[in-house]
């Protein structure tokens, strides 16, 4: 006789001879269905990955280190490194930028704000996190980048003497700068929200304990709060900074895609972005070999959120697995 | 605890020194905050009223160190040496707070001031057949882009709904052996960029022939990326089912399958449709697959397989960037829109989830 518990788990029901035949075809479907997101996840991988191996095969390691695209050229070159790195640089200019004001946004919603005011905020946070990119993109371009660009004539004007800040054309349009600071905005919902929810795990014993141990909230927040809740907020920011990466058409709106490297003149015109090389000149591709170049392309920036997507998950897991 | 001294630095003596808070506190620290609070914004006003410097410059150069000041010798007042990190603390909480609150309500302000321009009743009703960037505003609308994103979202929809809510009946009812490894692929999943969501369908249907450019082709990018955001959510409110439900069926002699299609689910359709809303506003306003799937048409398309299709994100798309007034103020009416739909849709998910869930 086959002894069932409730213990049991569910796989094993469908073994014993006396498993429900209905019970059986459930399980089967219910685990078919719940590898989609492996075969789609390998599909990508296999499908993408068959188009960039002939490119890789004919451009030779020049199409991730050079940066040219000739199309029309005999034989067509075509190198994507201005915009693997440029799509970098965005991200860690986000970075640099949102990190800091989630965090105190989020220490400000959990530890500082009155609970009413705090329920607020994450409704606000959650709605910024739910504006589709292409607002947001829209709203950059006719409202945030004329001050960014006065912005941008003041850094060079008073900073100017750090490389950083050079600027020779005088052309403040279209840059890293502004389109980091877009990437930022629609980082700071995504990592704010995360931290918040990390922070508010922090163990009310330990922030009363240190509390009553006469710590003032600054010394709170670095030896308790923090320390509790670090990997949680790095895996929250490399989550932001996988999103960053791949975001499409609000960086479309505001940087001026070149293929040269800029490598720090963040407030120069131009820049790069993998995801938005791939929107722009979809449109207007001579012949079948640059559609595959764009697929190709495509599939490094799968690549390349994918690892980051990875290593983020294993910082949450790792943290959670330590508390529980 | 033991995790708190794995995980930090030892906490040093002089860190710990008591603060007294119960001590009153002295008329210095009224003084200093009073003066902290109103002597910045002062010199901030009278600079911005007397110079032509820069907004921007004035805040950071000298509004932000004066109130750094200010907060400071009001916090030194208060609790000592302490209050002054504490008081730094609450002016960048608040700083990145109200430049949070600013830039939110820029956008929504824009969009809405912008947006209602161009609304009247024909811009919701009409499609844009025959319309040119150049032609007034009283003619054609974005009534093929509203249909054509219920269209590709109610696609979508349908394709990803299944898959989502039996990847989470799988983890937590089915708990198979494959639960970490189907959990972290959905996790990996939720990270796919939607241009290569986009690029996907474009290889394996389009190029293939399998598909035209289409709702449909646009609608299978949509699931791929609706699919995760269902099935984590679905996942978190099928755990809130109390087990007792799953138990009390079993010993009525009800069947694993009709314990979960019969109770579990029923009992979590509350949440499982608070999952669904979300993954729709996750993907609603997503652009880059629309641009490299379905295109764009001025027409009105009602068939998900014959012809491209242009949607709200794609129509504004293709007006942000013309040269003329009247087809900007066209992108912000369709934003406007987009964001009504946005704005719905996050109302219900907000008045769902925040009711109780019924025992």
């Amino acid at each position: 006789m086959l002894l069932v518990s409730i213990e049991t788990p569910m796989r094993d029901l469908g073994k014993g001879k006396k498993a429900n035949v209905g019970d059986r075809i459930f399980n089967r479907t219910i685990t078919g269905a719940a590898f989609t997101s492996l075969i789609i996840l390998a599909g990508i991988t296999v499908f993408l990955g068959a188009k960039a191996i002939p490119v890789l095969q004919e451009q030779g390691l020049s199409f991730l280190t050079e940066t040219m695209w000739d199309p029309l050229g005999v034989p067509p070159e075509f190198g994507i490194a201005g915009m693997l790195y440029g799509s970098l640089l965005l991200a860690v200019i986000a970075l640099v930028i949102s990190v800091p004001v989630s965090l105190f946004l989020a220490v400000f919603m959990v530890f500082m704000a009155p609970p009413r005011v705090s329920k607020i905020l994450t409704n606000l946070v959650d709605l910024m996190a739910a504006i589709p990119s292409v607002i947001i993109g829209l709203w950059a371009f006719y409202v945030l980048v004329p001050p960014a660009q006065e912005w941008q004539q003041l850094l060079n004007q008073y900073l100017g003497w750090i490389p950083l800040f050079q600027n020779e054309s005088g052309n403040f349009t279209g840059t890293p700068f502004i389109g980091g600071v877009v990437l930022a905005i629609m980082m700071v919902p995504i990592v704010t929200s995360i931290t918040a929810e990390v922070l508010k795990r922090t163990p009310p014993e330990l922030v009363n304990a240190a509390e009553s141990l006469g710590c003032s909230m600054f010394t709170m927040l670095r030896y308790v709060a923090l320390p509790f809740g670090r990997g949680g907020i790095v895996g929250g920011v490399m989550l932001g900074l996988g999103r960053a990466l791949g975001e499409t058409i609000a960086v479309f709106f505001v940087l001026k895609l070149v293929f040269d490297i800029n490598f720090y003149q963040i407030i120069e015109s131009g820049g790069g972005s993998i995801a938005t090389l791939i929107v722009s000149k979809f449109g207007e591709t001579n012949g079948e070999y640059e559609v595959n170049v764009l697929l190709a392309s495509g599939f490094f920036l799968f690549l390349m959120t994918l690892v980051v997507n990875a290593i983020a998950n294993l910082i949450v897991a790792r943290t959670d697995r330590l508390k529980s | 605890m033991t995790i708190l001294m794995s995980e930090s630095p030892p906490v040093l003596e002089k860190d710990l020194e008591p603060l007294r808070p119960w001590s009153k506190r002295p008329a210095s620290f009224w003084l200093a905050a009073f003066l902290g609070s109103v002597v910045p914004l002062a010199i901030l006003g009278a600079l911005y009223l007397t110079t032509d410097l820069a907004v921007a410059l004035l805040l950071i150069a000298f509004y932000l160190p004066l109130q750094l000041i200010g907060a400071g010798l009001a916090g030194y007042f208060a609790k000592g040496k302490h209050g002054i990190a504490d008081s730094a603390i609450i002016v960048f909480a608040i700083g990145a707070t109200a430049l949070s609150a600013i830039i939110l309500g820029s956008m929504l302000l824009t969009i809405i001031v912008r947006g209602i321009a161009a609304f009247r009743p024909s811009f919701i009703i009409q499609n844009s057949t025959y319309i040119s960037p150049s032609t007034p505003l009283e003619y054609g609308g974005i009534g093929h882009a509203i249909l054509g994103t219920f269209l590709i979202v109610g696609i979508a929809t349908i394709i990803s709904v299944p898959f989502g809510i039996a990847t989470a009946v799988y983890v937590t009812e089915v708990r198979g052996r494959a639960v970490p490894y189907v959990r972290f692929f959905v996790q990996a999943m939720s990270g796919v960029p939607s241009v290569v969501a986009g690029l996907f369908v474009l290889t394996v249907f389009i190029l293939t022939g399998v598909l035209n450019t289409s709702a449909m082709a646009a609608a299978i990018a949509y699931a791929i990326l609706m699919l995760p955001t269902i099935a984590r959510t679905a996942e978190e409110v099928l755990r809130l089912v109390p087990e007792e439900l799953r138990t009390g069926a079993l010993a009525l002699g009800s069947t694993r399958a009709r314990v979960v299609l019969n109770v579990v689910v029923p009992a979590a359709r509350t949440g499982i449709i608070t999952a669904i809303l979300l993954g729709i506003a996750r993907v609603v306003g997503e652009t880059a697959p629309l641009l490299l799937t379905a295109l764009k048409n001025d027409q009105t398309v009602l068939n998900p397989f014959t012809d491209p299709i242009s949607a709200l994100p794609t129509f504004i798309f293709d007006n942000v960037a013309q040269p003329y007034p009247d087809a900007v103020t066209r992108a912000w009416g369709a934003a406007l829109a987009l964001l009504i739909i946005v704005g719905v849709l996050f109302t219900i998910t907000r008045f769902v989830s925040a009711r109780k869930p019924r025992r």
